[in-house]
C-alpha cells in the first residue's frame, strides 16, 4: 500500500509545480524578486531565507536554502529559540509537504456524492462566490449561530477568528479539547496564566507525567531535557508505555492509567505532613495551604501504593527528593493532558505541588501568551452583537472554560443533537476534524447534517474529501502568516518560494471571503505583505530588514513583579474560590477513574516523533522513517489471547471497530494497548497516507471532564482478538 | 555544540555519536535524505538496534543511526576493482557511482555491511552502490553533515578525529558509572571516522563487536606481502621433494627389500 517516489519524479514534480507561476485573480507577492531586493537571493535565485516551521505548533525557526527558485534544503535558525540551529525530523521533512504531488492547487467544488472524492477544478472567483453565497444564506434563513468555525491552533487564525467575529457566529472549534484544556484550565485557576514558562538551565530534579518529550518533540526543549539529564539531573517518568523517554529515566514508573492524581496527591501529602515544603513561599506568595493541607491529609503513600500499584516507599522517596532538589526541581504540567476526566484534578495537584516547594523563579516563570502589545495590527470596527448561545456548552454548560478553547466534541455531539438549535454550515481551515474527533462515526453523523462544508487546506486531508469545496492554501514555505512574539522578538513567516499552482495564504483567503460576504470592513489590509507592514508600523521597522534578519526586537517591557499573579487573590491558588463558587471542588481531589472490565484493556495514546497529530502522514520523507502503526500489547496478555507479533487482529469498543497488526512488546503494562494516532485515513486524495494502519478516533468513545471541558482519551475500553 | 573544532580547523573529519544523548527521532535520517536527494526507497541512514530489552518492567532500550564508518583504512577501497572508491585527504570515505561496475565486491569487503546495493532497481537503471559521504561537499563549503547540524540532542558531534577521541575519553572518564569503557571505531579495523560511546553494550547497539582490531585491508596486505616468499619457499620445498623422492624411486625395490627383512628379524626376537 506505501507508495514511493524516486529521486527524479521527486525533482521532476519538484520543479514542475515550482515553475508552475500561474496567474490568479490577484496575484500574489513575487517572492523572488521581494527575496532579492532584500539581498537574500542572488540572480540566478539560490540563497538563504529566514522563515518559521509549521509542521507542529512549537514552531521553530528555519533557515531555508532555496536554489533556483527551489527549496532545496531547511536547517534550524540558530537566532530563534525554539531551534537554536535544529530541526526535527518532522522540521527537516517539510519541504516534502510543500512539494508534495497531493497537493490541492485549484479550488475544487465537489461534484461526486460526499465521500466519494469526486471533485472538479474551479477558479477562486467561482469557489469563494459560492462559499460566499452559501455562508450568506445559512445567516439569513437561520442566523449566524447556525455556521460552525473551526480552526486549530496557527499563526493565522487572528484572522480566522476576525472572520467568524464579523460573521457574528459563537460557535468556533478548536483542537484544544482534544489537547490541552485540563492543564490549562488547571495552571488558570492556580496562576492565573495559561502556561507558566519552564527553565532547565538549573534542574535538578524532573517529574515528566505523560510528557513524553522524546517523541512528542518541542526542539528546544527536548535538547533541554537531555542536556539536563546529562548533567546529571535525575528524571523520573510517569507512563503505562516504557516509551522513548522512559529509556532516558532514572525511575520509569509504569503507572496505572488514570491514576497521575493519586500519585502527585501522594506526593502533595508527603511533603506536607514532613514538612518538606518552602515555608517562605507559601506564607508569601500562596493562599489556600490549610485548605490544601486538610484536603490532602488522608492521601498518604499507602492509600495511593495501592491505586497506581507503584510502592509507597517509591512514592515517599519521590517526594522527598523532589523537595529536597526545589527550587531546582521541575513537575512538567504535561501537554495533551486529555486523559481522563479526572485529568483537570491532575493538572491542579501538579500546579500545586511546583508552588508548595517553591520553584518558582527558578525553574518555571510567568510566560506571555502569543500577542504583544507592540506590534501594530490593522484597524478593526466593533463586531456584530452575538445573542445566540454556544453549542458546545461554553459557558452555560462549562462555566470555566475560556471562549477561546471551546469543547469541541460537545460542539460535534451538539449538532447531531440539533440542540439547542441546529447548525447548517461549517467551515473549516487548517484543520481534520473527521480525524482527531473521538467517535469518527459520529463525528461523519454531524457533517452528515450539513447543508454545506467548505475547507481550506494543502492537502485534501479527511475533512476535505467530504467537503463540497476544498480551498488550496499556499504552504508555510509559500505565504506570509502574521508575526509571532517569542520572548524579546516577534519572528517572521515569510514565503521563500512562490505559490504552486493556484494556491494562496489563509490572510488573502479570508479577506477575500469577507469582502464577498459584506464584511470587508473588517479586513483592512491591501495584501500580505501591508498586513506585516501595519504589524511593524509602531516599532518603525522596515519590512525588508525583517526579511532579512527574520525577526524584528521588541522594545523591552518593564520588569514586572514576578510574584504577581493575575488570580482573584493576585496569589497562588492552593484553594480557589473560583473553582468553590462554580461548584466544584476548591482544592485537587482525588476522583475515582474508571476501569476496564474483565477482558478489556485501556486504550492508550501518544506520539511519535516522526509525525504530528493527523497532518503528517502523507509526508513520503515521514513515512519513508516511520515505524510501522501497530497496535502494542505485552507478552503475557498475547499470550493469554492467543496472539502473535504481527498477527492482525481486530480491535473493537463501544464506538466501533478496527482491524489493526499486532506488535507484542514487554514495552508496556499488561493491562494497555496502545496505538498510535493520526493513521487509518479515509481520504483517497492522501495517496501516501491512505491505507497505512488504522485510526483511534474510531474506537475513542466521548467523554467531558466537566471542569475543563476536556476530552478524555485513555478512558476508551476495547476487547481484541484475531481478525 | 555539534562542532567542537573550528570547522577550517579540521585535519581529519570525524562524527562522535553518543548513545546516552540519542532518542531515536531520526531527523538525521531525514536530514540526509534532503541534503543527498536520496530516493525515497533507499537510506544513506539506518536505524540498528531500538528493540525493547529485558522483562517488563525492568526494561532497556538504545539504538544507533547507523552508516558508513569511514574506516581510516577502507576494505570496499581495497577491494573494489575499479577504483570506484577512494579517501578523501581529511578523512571521508567517497564512492563515484559513474566508476563502478556494480560487481558489490565491496559489498562483501566491508567488515560493518555498509555498502547498500540498489537491488530494486535493474542495471539499465544504472542500479549503484547506496553510502554515506559525510555530506563532503557540505563540509568542504564550511558546514557541518546535515545529520550532525540537526541532531536536536547534541548526540551526533563533528570534529577533529584527534579532538573527538579525547572528548569521549573525557566524557568516559567523568562518567565511568555511565559508559561503557570503550570508545568503538577508535581501533575498530584499524580505526574510523565514526567513534561511538554507549551507556548499553554495543552489540545491544546492533555494533558487530568482532571486529579485527587492525584494518581487514591491513591483515589482508600483510598476507599478500607472504605471497613471494612463500611461492619462492614453498617452491624450493616442493622441488626439493620431488628431486629426493625420484632418487628414492631408483633404489626403491633393494632398500625396502632390506628393510622387511630387518623388520621381519625383530618381530622374530
Amino acid at each position: 500500500m506505501t507508495k514511493t517516489i524516486s529521486r527524479r519524479d521527486f525533482l521532476k514534480v519538484g520543479g514542475a509545480v515550482a515553475s508552475a507561476l500561474t496567474i490568479g485573480t490577484i496575484l500574489p507577492p513575487q517572492v523572488a524578486s521581494a527575496a532579492r531586493q532584500a539581498g537574500l537571493l542572488d540572480a540566478q535565485g539560490n540563497g538563504s531565507i529566514p522563515t518559521m516551521c509549521e509542521m507542529c505548533v512549537w514552531r521553530c525557526g528555519v533557515l531555508a536554502r532555496v536554489e533556483g527558485g527551489r527549496v532545496v534544503k531547511l536547517d534550524g535558525n540558530p537566532e530563534h529559540p525554539h531551534s537554536r540551529g535544529k530541526l526535527c525530523p518532522r522540521g527537516q521533512s517539510g519541504l516534502m509537504n510543500t512539494y508534495d504531488p497531493d497537493r490541492v492547487l485549484t479550488p475544487l467544488i465537489r461534484v461526486g456524492k460526499r465521500g466519494e472524492g469526486k471533485f472538479r477544478e474551479a477558479s477562486w472567483e467561482e469557489a469563494l462566490d459560492l462559499v460566499a453565497a452559501n455562508m450568506l444564506s445559512i445567516k439569513e434563513q437561520y442566523g449566524p449561530e447556525a455556521m460552525i468555525f473551526s480552526s486549530t491552533h496557527n499563526l493565522s487564525q487572528v484572522q480566522f477568528e476576525n472572520l467568524l467575529n464579523a460573521y457574528g457566529s459563537p460557535n468556533y472549534g478548536t483542537q484544544r479539547s482534544l489537547c490541552f484544556n485540563a492543564m490549562i484550565v488547571g495552571n488558570l485557576m492556580t496562576y492565573g496564566m495559561e502556561e507558566p514558562g519552564r527553565s532547565y538551565d538549573t534542574l535538578e530534579y524532573i517529574i515528566l507525567t505523560g510528557r513524553n518529550l522524546a517523541e512528542a518533540i518541542s526542539t528546544s526543549e527536548t535538547g533541554d531535557l537531555i542536556h539536563a539529564i546529562d548533567r546529571g539531573a535525575k528524571l523520573v517518568y510517569l507512563d503505562p508505555r516504557f516509551t522513548k523517554t522512559a529509556a532516558k529515566a532514572d525511575l520509569w514508573l509504569p503507572i496505572k492509567p488514570g491514576t497521575d492524581l493519586a500519585f502527585h496527591l501522594a506526593l502533595l501529602n508527603t511533603i506536607i505532613s514532613e514538612d518538606r515544603y518552602d515555608h517562605n513561599f507559601v506564607e508569601q506568595h500562596t493562599v489556600g495551604f490549610d485548605e490544601l493541607a486538610d484536603s490532602v491529609a488522608s492521601y498518604t503513600p499507602e492509600w495511593a501504593a495501592k491505586i497506581t500499584e507503584i510502592d509507597a516507599e517509591t512514592i515517599r522517596t519521590v517526594a522527598r527528593d523532589f523537595a529536597a532538589a526545589a527550587p531546582n526541581a521541575l513537575a512538567h504540567n504535561g501537554w495533551r493532558t486529555s486523559n481522563f476526566e479526572n485529568s483537570f484534578q491532575t493538572a491542579r495537584a501538579i500546579a500545586a505541588l511546583n508552588a508548595l516547594v517553591g520553584n518558582w523563579g527558578v525553574a518555571m516563570f510567568a510566560a506571555a501568551g502569543e500577542g504583544s502589545s507592540a506590534l501594530g495590527a490593522p484597524p478593526q470596527p466593533p463586531y456584530p452583537r452575538i445573542s445566540a448561545i454556544r453549542l458546545d456548552g461554553v459557558p452555560w454548560k462549562y462555566p470555566l472554560v475560556p471562549y477561546k478553547l471551546g469543547v469541541f466534541q460537545e460542539l460535534r455531539d451538539a449538532i447531531i443533537a440539533g440542540d439547542p438549535y441546529q447548525a447548517h454550515g461549517w467551515f473549516i481551515s487548517r484543520q481534520n476534524p473527521v480525524g482527531s474527533l473521538p467517535d469518527r462515526a459520529r463525528t461523519l453523523e454531524a457533517f452528515g447534517k450539513m447543508d454545506f462544508i467548505a475547507v481550506v487546506d494543502i492537502f485534501l486531508n479527511d475533512t476535505a474529501w467530504i467537503a463540497d469545496v476544498v480551498l488550496p492554501e499556499a504552504s508555510y514555505l509559500e505565504r506570509y502568516d502574521p508575526m509571532l512574539p517569542v520572548g524579546d522578538k516577534a519572528f517572521l513567516r515569510q514565503p521563500v518560494i512562490e505559490p504552486q499552482g493556484e494556491a494562496r495564504s489563509a490572510l488573502w483567503i479570508y479577506k477575500q471571503l469577507g469582502e464577498r460576504l459584506g464584511l470587508g470592513d473588517f479586513f483592512q489590509y491591501a495584501d500580505d505583505e501591508d498586513y506585516i507592514r501595519q504589524q511593524l508600523a509602531p516599532l518603525g521597522a522596515s519590512l525588508d530588514e525583517v526579511k532579512e534578519k527574520g525577526y524584528v526586537l521588541l522594545p523591552q517591557e518593564e520588569e514586572e513583579d514576578i510574584y504577581h499573579w493575575n488570580t482573584p487573590s493576585g496569589k497562588v491558588e492552593l484553594a480557589s474560590d473560583t473553582l468553590r463558587n462554580s461548584g466544584f471542588a476548591s482544592c485537587p481531589t482525588w476522583e475515582e477513574p474508571v476501569a476496564p472490565p474483565e477482558g478489556q484493556f485501556y486504550l492508550l495514546t501518544g506520539k511519535v516523533g516522526q509525525h504530528t497529530q493527523f497532518a503528517t502522514q502523507n509526508n513520503q520523507l515521514l513515512h519513508k522513517y516511520q515505524d510501522e502503526p501497530r497496535l502494542w500489547m505485552n507478552p503475557k496478555s498475547a499470550e493469554k489471547l492467543g496472539l502473535k507479533d504481527y498477527d492482525l487482529v481486530k480491535v473493537t469498543s463501544e464506538a466501533g471497530s478496527v482491524n489493526v497488526m499486532l506488535q507484542v512488546t514487554q514495552g508496556i503494562r499488561p493491562d494497555c494497548v496502545y496505538m498510535t494516532p493520526g493513521f487509518g485515513h479515509i481520504s483517497k486524495g492522501w495517496t501516501t497516507g491512505y491505507g497505512v494502519g488504522a485510526s483511534d478516533s474510531v474506537l475513542h468513545i466521548s467523554y467531558t471532564d466537566p471542569v475543563s471541558g476536556s476530552q478524555a482519551l485513555s478512558q476508551t475500553f476495547v476487547t481484541v482478538e484475531k481478525a | 555544540m555539534t562542532s567542537i573544532t573550528d570547522p577550517s580547523a579540521i585535519k581529519h573529519r570525524a562524527i562522535l555519536f553518543d548513545a546516552t544523548r540519542c532518542i531515536d527521532c531520526r531527523a538525521c535520517m531525514v536530514a540526509c535524505s534532503v541534503e543527498n536527494q536520496v530516493p525515497n526507497d533507499v537510506t544513506r541512514i539506518w536505524l540498528a538496534g531500538g528493540e525493547v530489552t529485558g522483562e517488563y518492567p525492568n526494561l532497556q532500550r538504545a539504538s544507533i543511526p547507523y552508516h558508513c564508518m569511514h574506516c581510516d583504512d577502507p576494505a570496499c577501497a581495497s577491494a573494489c576493482p575499479v577504483g570506484a572508491y577512494s579517501k578523501h585527504p581529511n578523512g571521508p570515505v567517497l564512492y563515484d557511482p559513474d566508476v563502478c561496475i556494480g560487481c558489490r565486491y565491496c559489498m562483501n569487503a566491508c567488515p560493518f555491511d555498509v555498502p547498500h546495493f540498489e537491488w530494486n532497481r535493474g542495471v539499465d537503471e544504472h542500479a549503484r552502490i547506496i553510502k554515506c559521504d559525510l555530506c563532503t561537499a557540505r563540509v568542504d563549503k564550511g558546514g557541518e553533515p546535515a545529520c550532525v547540524a540537526t541532531c536536536p540532542t547534541d548526540a551526533l558531534l563533528f570534529g577533529d578525529r584527534e579532538d573527538l577521541l579525547e572528548y569521549a575519553h573525557q566524557r568516559i572518564k567523568e562518567h565511568p558509572d555511565r559508559y561503557i569503557d570503550h570508545v568503538y571505531g577508535e581501533t575498530e579495523n584499524g580505526g574510523t571516522s565514526y567513534l561511538i560511546i554507549s551507556h548499553v553494550p554495543f552489540e545491544q547497539l546492533g555494533m558487530s563487536t568482532d571486529i579485527p582490531h587492525e584494518s581487514v585491508s591491513e591483515l589482508s596486505e600483510h598476507i599478500m606481502e607472504f605471497t613471494l616468499p612463500f611461492a619462492f619457499t614453498w617452491g624450493a620445498v616442493l622441488t626439493g621433494i620431488t628431486i629426493a623422492t625420484h632418487q628414492m624411486h631408483k633404489h626403491g625395490e633393494s632398500k625396502s627389500a632390506k628393510e622387511t627383512v630387518e623388520a621381519e628379524a625383530k618381530d622374530e626376537d
